[in-house]
């Protein structure tokens, strides 16, 4: 068989060549959709999961809250007024509904049935709810349900109650959330930083430095957390700054050593090879052709990591290393609460639900993330 | 293996000796002294007590004193404020039972419960129970141990008046069981759903295996092969998750024996951080520390002993 090369067609008259179907009209179709990048594709597939588009709203409505929530009234987070103290939430429009928590009341024991109607001592409304009535040495006795603010005589309103101090709750909540949530993404945002950075390093030059650098964080990693935290903040004091950088210590080890993995996958690639024979630098190389490649799982560990964050603080506020007073904070607020937990439990029962909503919402966030950037990994 | 296992413990001893170093001096450079906020003290009562307590040497012989005292008379200073000239080793000793106690109660109960809600899961896959338990799994994860410590204590202990609403030191047997059930309950919530939500993907991934195929083909029925082969290959890398999560039950464990007054290391350790009564707090370093490395030691010890195929060698592991 003759095998024809350029040389044979060299003597055709180009001019007598004519095309073929230049008067067909073609069949083919422009597409009419747009395609579908990598971020699309991902946010198509989350949005499908319904648990973690309601757990991102939750989300926004928390981060809207702290950021607008303590403009919300007039009163100041560190406002002290002791003639109002641990009084219970009252929001009117909800009381009227019949919301038995938001109706400002407050219940006092043993009281004489017989003065009931005394308006010097019970204030005219105020009693909201008489019950348990029974005979003492031959006195009527009950116990009552009144309007904390009417009782007591306050005409303000305090929509979550006032601590200890008579500060506002509402106020004191939000701005806490905000603190709680400034200090978790900084931290988680500097550990991703530091991780990403090291983890490549690490990854992509492999060999001894990958040693050197592993066992580094070995040792980091042989330090209990609650340890390291201690030490961290006994040294550089309680502020906002000392408790980041005691969350970023040791949190960063995990996404060094993810981020080493995801480079040891992909450095083998034909596509890097190519551009090193390019000439491309280490640098471009490393976080321009290989990096990209990590993105999702970047972004869901920086979404998981932050209920944990959020814990941590918590956890320093508990044992007595967190903020300094009077500024609040998620962990501050439940910490105080606790302590008057049985007589005034509201003052628990709003930072509790802030955080756990906070913290599962988080998590669901970060799993609908992990599921539409990498839908193998599914349930996992 | 001898040879791995001395060197493991070599580490562990190093690792140990770095921490208590590194805590000494962190504590000793820190700024202020133990005399702060005692005004009446003369510089003569001052310098007495300096002397006697050695901190008018140099920070680094006190250090080798320190060391000494605790390598050769297992003696860890005296506490200096919360209970004045009392041996810290003293202190601790009667701490250390209860905080292992509820600790190790609530990993107990927490592995049955998860193994439990983890094989349901798996045996059910993408159906309703799935949903609504892996639904509670992300809130037993997400939820901070000390949110649960608190509701328990609530709602349980003050309103149905169940159980004591914090802890009587002087129970014995069950009742001490009966008092310190809320903590050990409100611990065990996290550690339930890490090991049902692991066990679930491990088992869901393990059904699906050929040998389970061939087990079926042999004739055992489902159940028979689903607890035969597949739940017990399953359990090999949970090994790996369950022993470190001794130490993560510990740091909840800080709180939650606060919120209860138990009278534990965790209380301890909160009382002497907030009276800078530093001898104590570098004892309870200390044992945090010593518990974190033990789980960390067991786990890459257990690697070997209970799945046969990670042979450790010389060789590197990548």
């Amino acid at each position: 068989m003759k095998i024809f090369d350029k040389n044979d067609y060299k003597d055709l008259d180009v001019s007598k060549l004519q095309y073929v179907q230049l008067e067909e009209s073609i069949h083919d179709t422009n597409f009419e959709t747009k395609p579908i990048g990598f971020f699309k594709d991902a946010m198509l597939r989350f949005c499908k999961n319904k648990s973690s588009v309601v757990a991102s709203i939750l989300i926004v409505i928390i981060i809207f809250f702290a950021v607008f929530g303590p403009m919300m009234n007039d009163k100041g987070f560190n406002d002290q007024d002791l003639g109002r103290v641990n009084a219970p939430p009252k929001i009117p429009f909800l009381a009227d509904m019949g919301v038995g928590l938001f109706d400002g009341g407050m219940t006092l024991v043993n009281r004489r049935v017989e003065n009931l109607s005394d308006t010097s001592q019970y204030p005219e409304g105020c009693i909201l709810d008489v019950y348990n009535r029974r005979f003492i040495n031959g006195v009527e006795m009950c116990d009552l349900e009144v309007d904390y603010y009417i009782y007591n005589d306050v005409d303000e309103v305090y929509w979550f109650g006032t601590d200890y101090l008579g500060r506002d709750l509402w106020t004191r909540l939000w701005r806490g959330a905000r603190i709680s949530l400034v200090i978790a993404l900084v931290s988680v945002v500097v550990n991703v930083v530091i991780g990403v950075t090291y983890g490549s390093i690490a990854g992509y030059y492999g060999g001894k430095i990958d040693m050197v650098m592993m066992r580094i964080t070995e040792v980091i990693n042989a330090f209990p957390n609650i340890v390291v935290m201690t030490l961290f903040i006994m040294i550089f004091g309680t502020g906002i700054f000392s408790i980041i950088l005691a969350l970023v210590v040791r949190d960063w080890i995990g996404t060094a050593r993810l981020i080493r993995a995801q480079f040891y996958r992909f450095k083998q690639n034909e596509y890097v090879l190519a551009a090193k024979t390019l000439g491309v630098p280490d640098r471009t190389l490393i976080f321009r052709h290989i990096l990209p490649n990590s993105i999702g799982p970047i972004i869901t560990r920086t979404a998981l990591a932050v209920p944990g964050a959020i814990f941590s603080e918590s956890f320093l506020a508990y044992i007595g290393l967190g903020l300094r007073p009077p500024e609040p904070s998620i962990g501050i607020l439940l910490s105080e609460g606790q302590k008057v937990l049985l007589y005034y439990p509201t003052q628990v029962l709003f930072p509790a639900i802030l955080i756990s909503v906070l913290c599962i919402s988080f998590n669901m966030f970060g799993n609908g993330l992990r599921d539409a950037f990498d839908p193998t990994q599914r349930g996992a | 293996m001898t040879k791995y296992i001395m060197q493991r413990l070599l580490a562990t001893v190093i690792t140990m000796f770095v921490i208590l170093t590194i805590g000494f001096l962190v504590i000793r450079l820190m700024p202020g002294s133990i005399f702060d906020g005692y005004d009446e003290m003369t510089p003569e009562m001052m310098q007495a007590l300096n002397a006697k307590y050695n901190f008018d040497k140099p920070v680094i012989v006190q250090y080798f004193i320190y060391l000494k005292n605790i390598l050769l008379h297992w003696d860890w200073g005296i506490s200096l404020k919360m209970n004045p000239n009392v041996p810290v080793w003293t202190i601790v000793k009667q701490k250390i039972p209860v905080t292992l106690y509820v600790n190790f109660y609530s990993l107990l109960l927490s592995l049955p419960l998860g193994l439990l809600a983890g094989i349901v899961m798996a045996l059910k896959k993408n159906s309703g129970i799935d949903y609504g338990v892996s639904f509670l799994v992300v809130i037993f994860i997400s939820v901070p141990s000390f949110v649960f410590a608190t509701g328990l204590q609530y709602f349980l202990a003050y309103k149905f008046g169940w159980f004591p609403i914090i802890y009587d030191v002087n129970a014995v047997g069950t009742a001490k069981l009966h008092s310190l059930l809320l903590p050990i309950l409100a611990l065990a919530f996290s550690p339930i759903a890490r090991v049902a939500r692991y066990l679930r993907a491990e088992l869901a991934e393990t059904i699906n295996s050929e040998y389970m195929l061939l087990a079926r083909t042999k004739g055992l029925t489902y159940t028979q092969a689903t607890i035969r082969h597949g739940i017990r290959n399953s359990l090999v890398p949970l090994m790996n998750i369950i022993i470190p999560m001794f130490t993560t039950i510990m740091g909840g464990s800080l709180v939650v024996e606060r919120i209860f007054a138990i009278p534990g290391m965790g209380g301890l350790m909160i009382q002497a951080i907030n009276t800078s009564d530093h001898q104590v707090t570098l004892a309870t370093l200390m044992f945090y520390s010593f518990i974190s490395i033990i789980t960390i030691l067991l786990v890459d010890l257990s690697y070997g002993i209970v799945d046969p195929r990670i042979r450790i060698g010389g060789g590197k592991a990548e």
